[in-house]
């Protein structure tokens, strides 16, 4: 065979492979679609199951259902029960094995895979679920499935201490993403005495500003000392972390340090002080904001036009109390 | 010279051209299947979009990059409340609409006004990118997130610009006005930002022909395939153009368009360039290729990143009449974008975007379509006279026509193993059935479209017709 027919054979050969790869698709699809009522029947059978051996009902036990068909069954309800049910609902699908196969594919060498467990681990929550993200969290070989071993920790509020997050994510090397705030913030109601030893540390100046930051979702007062004297600090960046710290926190010593933001040199500061004034409600710096319509810098001046449209004419004064610790 | 030294000359030159022709289609397809190749990867190994992360910005979401989604509008009187309304309703937790009226001859104008309870507003626009003027900006008594920007008539990319200018988040989404964007559509498209550390600039998104879908109140109720072939070639093409080739370039640092239809953009970025050219036909392609040149010669780092889920959904000509201009526009856009650009075309200077992205625009807007168009006619002939070997001829069919087939198909089985989003098994078949036809007869009527365009740019023809729509089922 010369050039032109081995082109002419591989041509074929490869259309060829690829059509029957599709039409074997079409077929799984058009049998997919074929089985609709039966799985329909299967899995409201599988719902009904659970749900009255959670009851505490005497139910007929159906060997046929695979664990990935109950797994779907029970994530099914999962959301859609509290308390002692979903306990109790977590239990039987261990003692059924259903989670010991979510958690053997988050073995699986395919990082999407070990991903898609986590998405399931996270959805379950129970005590072997969690000690799986832990584990996952501390050891996996790729940093994206331990930020998001990281984030299903966060949800389930099971999060380690920050300190053992950031040196786990090996995050101190890099510059912090929008999804490290994320995780700074989920961590600091949990363990608010921790962020303020971490900010004795010698940490790089981007991971300061964030831990200042979270430090308004710590929902605890002891933080106020730290914001305090963060809001004189020399670094802009720090400053406007106050702000948006103390427009979470909603503390009345937040009034000052806003007040203080407003005549900040930094424009920076300045624009998050006026967000920090209109999520509070503060009254009291209309004449402060009404000022800053004349900033020299345009974006002060247009983010006043519209905080002096949302602040409330009437002077409050204090602003609403969120803090609960 | 006599008579044989004629027809020598002729027959060496017919078989050169022949050769060319065969080099060139062939290089085409070896870079389509390396695209395929890097994007069944791509496919494999991505984690599917999940509930994890997104749990987590719900809670915090002051963090998402607010947006404001752009709208430039032009004669869309009888679909623009709807669409606006789908635009408000877009699940992110903040976002802005601007519908930049752009001179419109019907009401659309007073229909927003009427409809959203508008009053006349000064808003400051922060940039004047635009080369027309603003008649008056409007804002909503009920919608505090809508402004609609009046403006005189100046074509899409100077609407666009003036919308950039009255933009004041970070990110801005340039959509055309009838583009029925996924209710989640703007929270895919952002989620590169989370994960990003200021690098990214600019994100695309997967986009599907609305053709044969049922749209009500300006969303997508119910997926649906035409009943025109025309349509349906077009899905196979669009999936090509998504699911391969833009997912590869991107996975290589290489995307150099993103649609006109959707896109995503850091505003600043946008506003340092200057916005959209006024003077090209391909201003979306013009954009991204100067977004490279302009990051590139100040030194910066970046990204241009694709999201592979369908964001965005849009009506397609339903018919060759229509088809005809799109394709010539977006050929001439292409040859303009390469020539204002030429500078980059093999200049390590650029790295891979000189390297590789520009050479490969060269060999699909250039070499391509002549090449193939004039390969149907030589290599048969040549092979009829007797100057080659006919099995050469049947590689050449092989290579653009089977191969293409090829190529096709497999893009759907991409999507079909990955995406799951053409409705039932029946619809599958048919789409798969369009990607073996449209090689037989609309793949060659394309090319000759994009030979006018060839044309067109020579004769520097700068008229703009509309595409015809026909209105989508249900709306």
């Amino acid at each position: 065979m010369n050039f032109y027919q081995n082109i002419v054979l591989g041509t074929s050969v490869f259309a060829a492979a690829i059509i029957l790869v599709f039409l074997a698709l079409v077929f799984r699809r058009y049998l997919s679609e074929r089985d609709q009522a039966r799985r329909d029947e299967r899995d409201t059978a599988i719902t009904r199951n659970y749900l009255q051996r959670v009851a505490g009902h005497k139910v007929e036990d159906v060997r046929t259902w695979d664990r990935r068909t109950r797994l779907a069954a029970i994530s099914r309800i999962l959301p859609l029960l509290r308390g002692g049910e979903r306990m109790r609902l977590l239990q039987i699908a261990e003692l059924d094995g259903v989670l010991s196969e979510t958690v053997r594919v988050s073995y699986s060498v395919y990082r999407a895979q070990r991903i898609n467990a986590i998405q399931l681990l996270q959805r379950f929550g129970s005590e072997v679920c969690i000690g799986r993200l832990r584990e996952m969290m501390a050891r996996d070989r790729s940093q994206r499935v331990r930020l998001e071993a990281a984030f299903a920790l966060a949800a389930n509020r099971s999060l380690p201490p920050p300190r053992e997050t950031l040196r786990l994510l090996k995050a101190l090397n890099r510059r912090p993403t929008r999804l490290d705030i994320a995780l700074l913030r989920s961590a600091a109601p949990l363990y608010p005495e921790q962020m303020l030893l971490l900010l004795d540390d010698d940490l790089p100046e981007a991971w300061r500003v964030q831990i200042i930051d979270a430090l308004g979702w710590s929902e605890n007062v002891a933080v106020i000392g730290a914001l305090d004297s963060a809001s004189s600090d020399a670094d802009p960046e720090i400053r406007c972390a106050v702000m948006r710290a103390s427009a979470r926190l909603g503390h009345p010593a937040a009034r000052r340090w806003i007040m203080m933001g407003l005549a900040d040199p930094a424009s920076s500061v300045r624009l998050q002080a006026i967000a920090a004034s209109v999520r509070l409600g503060l009254g009291k710096t209309v004449p402060a904001i009404t000022r800053l319509r004349n900033d020299p810098e345009l974006w002060v001046r247009l983010r006043a036009d519209q905080a002096l449209e949302q602040l409330p004419a009437a002077d409050t004064g204090t602003p609403q109390l969120s803090v609960v610790g | 010279m006599n008579w044989s030294a004629i027809t020598e000359a002729a027959a060496t030159g017919i078989l050169w051209i022949a050769f060319a022709c065969f080099i060139v289609v062939a290089l085409r397809n070896i870079v389509a299947l390396a695209q395929l190749i890097v994007a069944a990867w791509v496919f494999w190994t991505r984690v599917q979009p999940g509930k994890g992360a997104r749990d987590l910005w719900q809670r915090y979401g002051d963090l998402t990059l607010p947006i404001t989604v752009i709208a430039p509008a032009y004669n869309e009187e009888l679909s623009i409340v709807q669409s606006v309304k789908a635009l408000l309703t877009l699940e992110y937790p903040e976002h802005e609409v601007i519908v930049v009226n752009d001179g419109s001859k019907d009401d659309t104008l007073g229909t927003l006004l009427r409809d959203f309870d508008m009053y006349r507003a000064d808003r400051t626009q922060i940039a004047e990118l635009q080369q027309t003027r603003i008649l008056g900006t409007y804002r909503s008594r009920r919608y505090p997130n809508l402004l609609v920007v009046d403006k005189e008539n100046g074509r899409k990319a100077d609407a666009a610009n003036a919308g950039i200018g009255f933009a004041r988040t970070p990110l801005v989404c340039i959509i055309d006005a009838d583009s029925i964007i996924e209710p989640d559509g703007l929270l895919r498209a952002a989620e590169p930002f989370m994960y990003d550390n200021e690098n990214l600039v600019a994100v695309g998104g997967a986009i599907r022909i609305a053709n044969g879908c049922t749209i009500r109140g300006g969303s997508l109720q119910k997926i649906g395939i035409a009943h025109e072939m025309v349509p349906r070639f077009q899905i196979v093409e669009y999936l090509r153009a998504f699911l391969m080739n833009r997912v590869a370039n991107a996975h290589t640092n290489t995307l150099m368009l993103i649609s006109g239809a959707f896109g995503l953009f850091r505003r600043s970025t946008l506003v340092e360039m200057g916005g959209y050219r006024h003077d090209t036909v391909g201003e979306d392609l013009e954009l991204v290729v100067r977004m490279h040149r302009f990051m590139r010669d100040n030194g910066r780092k970046y990204r241009i990143a694709f999201v592979p889920d369908i964001v965005c959904w849009t009506e397609a000509p339903a018919a060759l009449k229509g088809l005809d201009n799109q394709r010539a526009r977006w050929q001439q856009g292409a040859l303009e974008t390469l020539q204002r650009h030429r500078g980059m075309i093999g200049n390590p200077r650029y790295g891979r975007i000189g390297l590789l992205a520009m050479p490969q625009i060269v060999l699909e807007d250039i070499f391509g379509p002549p090449a193939e168009l004039l390969g149907y006619l030589v290599l048969p002939a040549a092979a009829l006279l007797g100057l080659l070997d006919p099995i050469m001829a049947v590689a050449f069919f092989f290579v653009s026509v089977v191969f293409g087939c090829a190529l096709s198909v497999g893009t759907l089985v991409l999507e079909e193993q990955q995406l799951r989003r053409t409705p039932s098994a029946k619809d599958l078949l048919r789409i798969g059935i369009a990607a073996v036809v449209e090689n037989f007869g609309y793949r060659q009527i394309n090319l000759w479209y994009r030979l006018n365009g060839i044309r067109r740019f020579f004769r520097n023809d700068t008229s703009w017709a509309a595409v015809p729509r026909v209105g989508f089922t249900g709306s």
